[in-house]
């Protein structure tokens, strides 16, 4: 880190510009070089796998259509004379290293954390030889991809970078960086999510957190328990199909992204009552404050030994249509109020002898187990870790939801942990109250902005031996008032601050990066992601005079 | 299940959540029946005025193509096939006839539209009586019969093509407590191209809204070609692309003015105006003068040098060339946020000064009378902005209404000048608020008018608060700003609607409700109430292709009042 630290110190600031995330170490130089009109990426793979030519393809396209000027004031007619001299570059060469297994980069995200190997080495000379390319895998090759992309610009047909030779030796801080997006409070089509994947693989993001079903509807089609989303989805249009999930799993696979599916459990189940009423306790009962933490109040039975079972063999089912090694089971906000007034529930405790807790412990062991039978990594919500006595195996993953400040009791207890903070990475915060006849502001107040999450450190307060307990982050958009009418604005760029943090390492500097976020958001923006501007125009093509201090 | 049942109970013997026309905003006076009614096949709306103008015209068949076209269901479990039944015994409606009373002038729409403020006619009456097949929408005047005709849009629910409403037997008299019912829209911190205008003025013309006042030039970019001045957005504007033309000026206007909105233009000045100086910067002071923050309320620093008789001749000329292309029979000044410091600094200002022997308050007060004379030597009322009358104490035309923006706490004070004003509360109108810091540097800053104001905010704004009766006539209305440091297209929908609707019923029904009720009674933001209109409208907004975001998960959205705070 110190000899990054250095080259960053001796870069120019207006020298490095559109990358995000930061690759680890990187050289420029301040030489114009511009692609020749035959340029081409050549792989060096023998019998490369076709999501990889598929990548290759949509680099090609990218650095075709991305038809982004530079930042600066006159965009790029400043570069005109030097492009008149620019030599061209005709080929980048794709490689891997010797010995290197010949994957695809779909098999490649989808491996267990801590194992994929993201990592990479771009050369781009300055004189117009041969670019090169070079990774361990089909995913390292694919996030260089995306870096080489995001170092071109257009100005009158030409697309060139000025900041030739270029040195790039790149591998992520931690392997999850990650998205939550719940689809179940209101729903998004399938076109949203591919665009949404579409820009978290721009950012080199790994892990997309589906949050598919909750209280108010249950989208998720999954086969052999068909009724859930027959009675609980909005609307017959409003479901994701298993051919659906297999095109998203696999549009994201190709993108060097991993889906972990969440079926929150046993709270926010509400819905499945639509179906199976006899499971859900609570079920819409009022006041809904006292059993729920938002409306309609309801959570599975869980001291049933029938309801266990129906959600571990659910849990079966669904572990089947998600080739990741991840899958949540979720397990905030459990209400006890909730079963302590439902008779059914209190039978069964009296029954089995169990009290809340230990019925607990027992449900989660049985969905747990269902998921480690079908070869999955169990994944929860930090409740249940640290407010619930439940036995979990050593190899879950826990979600820090509630505080940055909850993070080290986690790691202390020796869980491995993904940080999805609410004091810094809730996306939907500082919108107002949705709940009806209330004039306060949203729980979470106020909105989290891309400085307050770029400021995020993964490792405070966590000790060096328990570092290693952190596998990343995601930002996280709860959708009571989001839907696909503000889906891209909500998200981005914002949610590329993380994406940041957890690829390149905290303790970056906000007011340097403000320029590449300005330029990684005008870049989604010519790929048809509509992220909102964080500046007025003139600032954007001015880094640093819009500074509180400037 | 005992919860269930007493939850069952309570919502049998509380009055039934009728509110089956959603009307947003909600009409003054409106009865209605229990007559399911259903649209004709060959339903059809007839103009009862002989020679109609074009602009009425246009507007029936744009009525009569979105009844067609809009495929919005009703809000409750199951959406519009619970009504099967009713639907198939309903009522017909052939046909919707319209007609102004008698004695009425015939104008267009747009003339209507560009009348004075305080002279315009909105007042229209519809009624769909149970038992007869046609209905009938009268008005005093072509604005009226098209606000009417907006009225009568929001009453239908699709089911299968079938539109159809429940409550026939609808009566509505109906007419604005306010005329003016605005939004103003900044176009200089980032560009908006003409189509998100348009579609914007169409989703106003639905709610009823009744001005756009277009804050189109800002010290960031200069995006309007003026005929006088060409250079300024030649070298002012972002880019080639990014200027309204004379052409799309024109389509604007006529575009808003034949949907019964009203364009009034602010140039913002003195301060608020470096772009200018892209192409004429002898007449910037402080122009991107460091540090900002001394000289101006946000980067980049430069205003006016209003010192120097040249840059007032050139002010004049601007708001000549600029007035004379606009209908409207108002147009701003702006005026706000001049920062002494750029002037005290400038040695040009200080040379001019010293040569006239006046100081920077007379050169002020000349400078506003100057431009003032423009505007109103084109028949216009001129507008300004609050902290010129009460913090610069600047003397200004008596007619002048001053647009009331920093605390809604100032309106007292600009009513007991005596002068007409428009609400524009930063504290509760400002759509930009709540989105944290845009400048850089600022890591942990928020916005500097956080939080985010919600619609439930806007919604207790109350137009005539502290002011006693007699300055009543002084409220011509109000209206919510979109400042777009932070926006732009790609968010233009989500961060406005539906809560820009909210003004548009704060000022067209005023304090009371059709049924006399106070707007701010108990539980106005509930599910029950408000809410439940407010979610339908922002259904239709989408069902027509305006991005307004969702208020609630639609589970509650089915199920009015179940999300209550206290349900």
């Amino acid at each position: 880190m110190r000899f990054l630290s250095l080259l960053l110190a001796l870069a120019p600031a207006a020298g490095v510009f559109g990358l995000w995330p930061q690759p680890r170490s990187l050289e420029t130089g301040s030489t114009a070089l511009k692609l020749a009109s035959d340029f081409d990426i050549h792989v060096s793979v023998q019998h490369p796998p076709s999501d990889l030519s598929d990548a290759v393809s949509r680099t090609k396209s990218f650095l075709q259509n991305d038809k982004l000027g530079r930042l600066v004031v006159g965009r790029g007619s400043s570069d005109s004379s030097a492009l008149k001299t620019a030599k061209s570059l005709k080929t980048l060469q794709l490689s891997l290293s010797k010995g290197a297994t010949v994957r695809s980069i779909t098999e490649e995200s989808r491996l267990a954390l801590g194992t994929r190997s993201e990592e990479y080495i771009l050369d781009i000379p300055a004189d117009g030889s041969t670019a090169t390319l070079t990774a361990n895998s089909t995913l390292g090759l694919l996030r260089g991809l995306t870096t080489f992309s995001q170092l071109f610009y257009e100005w009158s047909g030409q697309i060139y970078t000025v900041e030739a030779p270029i040195s790039i030796t790149d591998a992520p801080a931690y392997p999850w960086r990650g998205l939550m997006l719940d689809t179940s409070r209101n729903f998004f089509p399938v076109a949203d999510i591919m665009r949404t994947l579409d820009a978290m693989s721009l950012v080199k993001m790994s892990q997309f957190h589906w949050h598919v079903t909750d209280s108010q509807s249950f989208p998720l089609v999954i086969p052999g328990f068909t009724e859930l989303a027959n009675a609980g989805a909005y609307d017959p249009s409003m479901v994701y199909s298993p051919s659906d999930v297999q095109d998203i799993v696999d549009y994201a696979g190709a993108r060097g992204i991993d889906v972990m599916v969440e079926i929150d459990t046993p709270g926010h189940t509400a819905i499945i009552g639509a179906a199976h009423p006899e499971y859900v306790a609570c079920a819409e009962a009022s006041p809904w404050t006292t059993f729920a933490n938002e409306p309609p109040a309801g959570q599975l039975r869980l001291a049933s030994a029938t309801v266990a079972n129906f959600t571990a063999k659910m849990f079966t089912a669904v572990a089947k249509m998600f080739p990741s090694t991840v899958l949540s089971t979720g397990g905030d906000e459990l209400n006890t109020e909730c079963y302590a007034q439902d008779s059914e529930t209190q039978a069964d405790l009296t029954s089995t002898g169990r009290t809340l807790e230990q019925a607990l412990s027992v449900f989660t062991q049985t969905t747990h187990g269902a998921l480690k039978a079908a070869g999955k990594t169990p994944a929860v919500w930090e409740e249940m870790v640290l407010d619930h006595n439940v036995t979990l195996s050593n190899e879950t993953v826990v979600l820090v939801w509630i505080s940055s400040m909850n993070a080290a009791a986690v790691a202390e207890k020796n869980f491995r942990l993904v940080h999805a903070p609410s004091d810094y990475f809730y996306l939907d915060c500082g919108a107002g109250e949705w709940i009806g006849d209330d004039v306060a502001n949203s729980w979470c107040d106020p909105f989290k902005t891309w400085q307050k999450a770029y400021t995020f450190d993964p490792q405070a307060n966590i000790s060096a031996s328990q570092a290693h307990l952190v596998l990343g982050g995601e930002q996280a958009l709860w959708t009571e008032q989001s839907g696909p009418e503000n889906l891209d604005p909500i998200v981005w760029p914002r949610a590329a601050a993380s994406a940041e943090v957890f690829w390149t390492g905290p303790g970056g500097n906000g007011s340097e990066a403000l320029p590449r976020l300005h330029d990684v958001a005008f870049r989604m923006r010519q790929r048809g992601v509509k992220a909102i501007q964080l500046q007025p125009m003139w600032c954007a093509l001015r880094p640093g005079q819009c500074n509180l201090d400037s | 299940m005992i919860l269930r049942n007493w939850l069952a109970m309570v919502l049998l013997l509380s009055p039934a959540p009728r509110y089956t026309t959603a009307l947003w905003p909600i009409p003054s006076s409106l009865s209605r029946g229990a007559t399911a009614v259903k649209l004709s096949s060959v339903f059809d709306i007839h103009i009862d005025i002989s020679s109609p103008p074009a602009d009425l015209v246009a507007a029936v068949s744009r009525t009569r193509s979105r009844i067609t076209t809009d495929r919005f269901q009703r809000l409750v479990i199951g959406r519009s096939t619970t009504d099967i039944s009713s639907i198939s015994s309903a009522r017909t409606l052939t046909s919707l006839s319209l007609a102004l009373h008698p004695g009425s002038l015939v104008r267009s729409i747009a003339d209507e539209t560009n009348q004075p403020i305080t002279s315009r006619s909105e007042v229209y009456s519809l009624a769909i009586t149970g038992d007869r097949p046609s209905a009938i929408l009268i008005a005093n005047s072509t604005l009226g019969l098209f606000r009417g005709l907006a009225t009568f849009e929001q009453l239908w629910y699709d089911l299968n093509g079938t539109k159809y409403l429940l409550d026939g037997g609808i009566d509505i008299v109906d007419q604005p407590a306010f005329p003016y019912r605005g939004f103003s829209f900044d176009t200089s911190r980032n560009f908006y191209p003409v189509a998100d205008i348009l579609r914007t003025i169409d989703a106003m013309s639905w709610v009823k809204l009744s001005i756009l006042y277009w804050h189109v030039i800002d010290s960031q970019s200069f995006p309007l070609h003026v005929e006088a001045y060409p250079e300024l957005a030649e070298k002012g504007a972002y880019s080639a692309e990014e200027i309204y033309s004379q052409n799309d000026i024109r389509t604007i206007v006529q575009y808003a003015n034949e949907r019964g909105v009203d364009v009034v233009m602010e140039l913002d000045s003195p301060g608020h105006t470096t772009a200018i100086g892209a192409a004429h910067p002898e007449l910037i002071a402080c122009a991107a003068k460091s540090p900002w923050a001394s000289y101006a309320s946000e980067p980049p620093a430069g205003q006016l040098r209003i010192a120097s008789p040249a840059t007032v001749e050139f002010a004049k000329t601007l708001f000549d060339s600029v007035a004379s292309v606009l209908p409207s029979k108002m147009m701003s000044s702006g005026g706000d946020e001049v920062n002494l410091p750029c002037w005290e600094e400038d040695e040009e200002t200080e040379t001019d000064l010293a040569e006239r022997n006046i100081t920077i308050a007379d050169a002020l007060n000349d400078f506003v009378q100057a431009v003032q004379g423009v505007i109103t030597s084109h028949g216009k009322t001129p507008f300004i902005k609050s902290d010129m009358v009460l913090t610069h104490n600047v003397p200004v035309v008596n007619d002048t209404v001053v647009v009331v923006w920093q605390t809604s706490e100032d309106a007292v004070s600009v009513a007991e000048r005596n002068l007409r004003f428009i609400h524009q509360p930063s504290n509760y109108f400002y759509l930009d608020c709540g989105a944290g810091e845009w400048l850089g540097n600022d890591v942990l800053g928020n916005s500097w008018c956080d939080p985010f104001k919600t619609w439930q905010r806007a919604y207790s704004f109350d137009p005539l608060a502290n002011l006693t009766e007699d300055q009543h006539h002084l409220v011509l209305g109000g209206q919510m700003p979109i400042w777009s440091e932070q926006s732009s297209p790609e968010n233009l929908d989500p961060i406005i609607w539906p809560r820009l609707a909210v003004a548009a019923e704060v000022f067209w029904t005023g304090a009371t409700l059709p049924d006399g009720s106070p707007r701010l009674g108990p539980n106005a933001t509930s599910g029950r109430n408000a809410l439940a209109r407010l979610n339908e409208l922002r259904y239709r907004l989408v069902d027509r292709g305006v991005s307004a975001i969702a208020l609630q998960p639609k589970w509650c959205v089915l199920r009015p009042g179940e999300c209550d705070l206290d349900s």
